[in-house]
């Protein structure tokens, strides 16, 4: 092999000389967006069996329900005896629980603008993709060790679109952002889009009742095609008029507007941005179970 | 070369005097029923047929693909899935390469008349029938479940919504050079201008029957279930990333009840007990049993080990390091509340769990070829009998090696009825000579080799492989791309 060309070279050194430095922000152009994930290969990146087994207390140590920190009393297993298997199996789940659930999730965070945002208006965010992300999660914790800021953030590398069942249960998230998607203009390549009906069924099902899906983008054909999936699908109703404005609805909106990176590139170049909520509808009672329930 | 059945499916119907049962075989691209009273007939599917499925697939794919489908002589597809309604009127069947669902009217003397033949765009993966055989539900290679009326109605032909989605309006860039700022979407959008001005893009082929997409994936489906608990019905769906996805029935399926979570590798088969609890197998060295409707796993039953165990020295065993499972029919004993057998890939032999029992390890039972199908047949002596369908081409406990001695049997029976426990039933085994004997013109094309591949043994004998042994081939390997 040739070679390492320079420019991955310095990447690499740089990255090096960061892991040294706990408090050192990290300079974006040193990262790159990684271009158009493909949804259906990425066979490399690990995922939880089930979200019970995800290890939430290495992505939010300060909200860890068992401190490894303070003398940690490991247990003796005896793995022989029946039980000892299911009994080390509550123990790792202990050491990997949090003492409360991820509730917004930004999905495609890029380099994590709204994350940043986010962390200081609500208590909890989950972003997922970008080692930037991650770096800078660092970085700012360390920063802001006295005060304990950004504990309340955290990123991983997920391809969403087939795996989001293995890290949130059902009804666990409050709000999910889709901010500027990869557009995936070719027709053959739609379903690769992080929008469709199927798609819509999965967000229904991490997604409380009452909780909102956030979609913002430059394209106005995606755009369409998003309003379209939600708006068409049972579990989705559309959020419109002052409601956008209002609460932490707007909140949300505001930030996502102009916190998210490729909001603001959209800004610099005075383009259009086009907003869509919708709100996460009870589901109906089962068939034929419609009357005697409340 | 007679090939072996790659499926099988079986019914019983009433006649004047009684009931008979019919016995449906695929073989490459033929269709052989039998019923009790020895009657056999075959159907293949004609030709012409096929002339309208090149069509479809010529839309879809790149100039160079087309091209090579373009050839008039293409060679017959082979059925994938049989399916039979529960009171034996009508057939489901697929066939692979044309993404063809073929329902068939069973009629008298076995004859099977197509009364529709339904081309989907993607293969499909399994089928199914919802409880009342009302509607087939088709779940495909792309991740994709469909409903389609078992029988479609004139008015269904008629009233062919085109999906919203996929209807091209007058060509309107997606995106203007103002509003796209990064590199790659701004290539993209060059080439969505490119192509405008080359003239409208082709609209898809979209099927032109009913059909509604209900469920979908990110991944490839495996096996498609129907269950009625109460009131309430299921659609639950498998798929190669180690999901089971517990779906509401029909018309609520876009809402998801729940995962059943814990396998490590795909998951290939579903199956129910007659008590209801459901048994899931796949890649991994255990079949998973569910208490589904609390998404709670109870057990994992070892059968990777105990075949392991069972065929130690057998000169197709490769060593233990390398030994692994694909789970390829899981079935539910009729009659018996809690007793499944399971088949893998490349095992000459049928694994029965008696799940009731405080005792969960299975018992190995012995065939004379690697098990391709299972189908059921109510018999007279009470209890059950299981025609299996074997591999008679290959060696037994290989996917690769051919046979040297000919003349073996591709059915062989088992059944329970005598001291409850499973053997060879040659009763049954005699009456079904015909069905299980090489076809009569040893010589005819067999139709799993295209033209081009005439002559050529090697490729035969891959495509023929590709035809019987697809689940194995699910692992994911290190690395590899899909
Ligand atoms: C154009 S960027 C948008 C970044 C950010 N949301 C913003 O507005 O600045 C799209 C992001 O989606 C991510 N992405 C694409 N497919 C994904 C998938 N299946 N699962 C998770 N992330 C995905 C990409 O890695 C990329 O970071």
């Amino acid at each position: 092999m040739a070679a390492e060309p320079p420019k991955r070279q310095k990447r690499e050194e740089y990255k090096r000389s960061l892991a040294a430095d706990d408090g050192a922000l990290p300079k974006k152009k040193f990262f790159r967006q990684r271009a158009h994930a493909n949804p259906f290969s990425d066979h490399a990146l690990t995922y939880p069996k089930s979200p019970a087994e995800m290890d939430w207390a290495s992505v939010y140590p300060a909200f860890a329900v068992k401190k490894p920190a303070q003398g940690e009393d490991v247990k003796e297993i005896d793995e022989s005896r029946a039980d000892g298997q299911a009994a080390h199996k509550e123990e790792q789940k202990k050491t990997r629980a949090i003492t409360k659930d991820v509730e917004i999730a930004d999905i495609g965070c890029g380099f994590g603008g709204l994350l940043f945002a986010l962390s200081t208006t609500f208590p909890d965010t989950l972003s997922l993709v970008t080692e930037y992300v991650q770096e800078k999660i660092r970085a700012l914790r360390s920063q802001n060790a006295e005060n304990q800021a950004y504990q309340n953030i955290g990123c991983l590398r997920a391809n969403t679109m087939k795996f989001l069942p293995n890290f949130f249960r059902k009804h666990q998230l409050r709000a999910i952002f889709l901010c500027f998607p990869d557009p995936h203009f070719k027709q053959r390549k739609h379903k690769a889009r992080i929008v469709s009906s199927p798609l819509c069924s999965e967000y229904a099902y991490v997604m409380k009742p009452g909780g909102y899906v956030y979609t913002i983008t430059d394209v106005r054909d995606l755009h369409e095609w998003m309003v379209g999936h939600f708006a068409g699908h049972a579990s989705w109703a559309r959020v419109e008029g002052s409601e956008l404005a209002e609460g932490e609805v707007g909140q949300c909106v505001a930030t996502m507007s102009t916190e998210t990176e490729e909001g603001k590139k959209v800004t610099r170049n005075n383009g259009q941005k086009f907003i869509a909520v919708f709100r996460r509808v009870e589901d109906p009672a089962w068939l034929g179970e419609e009357h005697g329930q409340t | 070369m007679t090939l072996p059945y790659q499926c099988l499916a079986a019914c019983t119907r009433p006649v004047s005097d009684g009931h008979e049962w019919l016995l449906f075989g695929a073989t490459g691209s033929e269709l052989v029923a039998q019923s009790s009273s020895g009657i056999v007939s075959t159907w293949t599917p004609e030709s012409a047929i096929l002339a309208e499925s090149d069509r479809e697939d010529a839309q879809e794919g790149p100039p160079a693909k087309r091209a090579k489908l373009t050839p008039v002589a293409e060679p017959k597809p082979n059925l994938s899935h049989l399916k039979v309604t529960k009171d034996g009127t009508y057939l489901v069947a697929v066939t692979a390469e044309d993404k063809c669902i073929r329902v068939f009217q069973i009629g008298d003397q076995c004859r099977l008349e197509q009364l529709s033949q339904r081309c989907m765009a993607k293969r499909p993966s399994s089928i199914t029938l919802t409880a009342d055989d009302s509607i087939i539900l088709c779940a495909d290679k792309f991740g994709d479940v469909y409903s389609l009326p078992l029988l479609s109605s004139p008015e269904d032909e008629q009233a062919v919504i085109p999906e919203p989605k996929e209807d091209q309006k007058k060509f309107e860039p997606s995106a203007s050079v103002l509003t796209v700022h990064s590199g790659r979407n701004r290539k993209a959008l060059e080439e969505q201008l490119k192509q405008a001005q080359k003239g409208p893009k082709q609209v898809k082929d979209t099927p032109k029957f009913k059909h509604q997409l209900i469920i979908g994936h990110v991944s490839m489906l495996t096996d498609v279930v129907c269950a009625t608990i109460g009131s309430r019905s299921y659609i639950l769906t498998a798929d190669r990333d180690e999901h089971i996805r517990v779906s509401r029935g029909l018309p609520q399926a876009h809402i998801i009840d729940g995962f059943c979570q814990g396998h490590e590798e795909f998951v290939s088969r579903l199956c129910f007990t007659k008590s209801g609890r459901l048994v899931s197998g796949g890649g991994d060295p255990y079949l998973y049993l569910w208490d589904w409707l609390s998404y709670h796993l109870e057990e994992k039953l070892p059968l990777q080990e105990l075949i392991f165990g069972h065929y130690k020295g057998h000169p197709y065993h490769t060593g233990a390091a390398e030994f692994k499972v694909a789970v390829s029919g899981i079935w539910a004993v009729p009659d018996s509340a809690q007793e499944i057998l399971v088949a893998c890939e490349g095992i000459p032999a049928l694994v029965s769990f008696k799940l009731g029992s405080s005792s969960r390890t299975g018992k190995v039972l012995p065939l004379n070829g690697n098990v391709l199908d299972l189908a059921f047949i109510a018999s007279d002596a009470g209890g059950a009998i299981a025609a299996i369908s074997i591999d008679h081409v290959h060696h037994p406990g290989s996917t690769q090696e051919v046979r040297q001695e000919p003349g073996a049997s591709r059915l062989q029976c088992l059944s329970n009825y005598n001291s409850g426990e499973w053997e060879d039933d040659k009763t049954l085994t005699g009456s079904l000579e015909r069905f299980s004997r090489p076809m009569p013109n040893e010589e005819r094309e067999s139709g799993i080799a295209s033209e081009a591949d005439r002559g050529k043994a090697d490729n035969k004998a891959k495509a023929l492989r590709d035809l019987l042994y697809g689940v194995e081939n699910l692992r994911k390997r290190p690395g590899a791309e899909d």
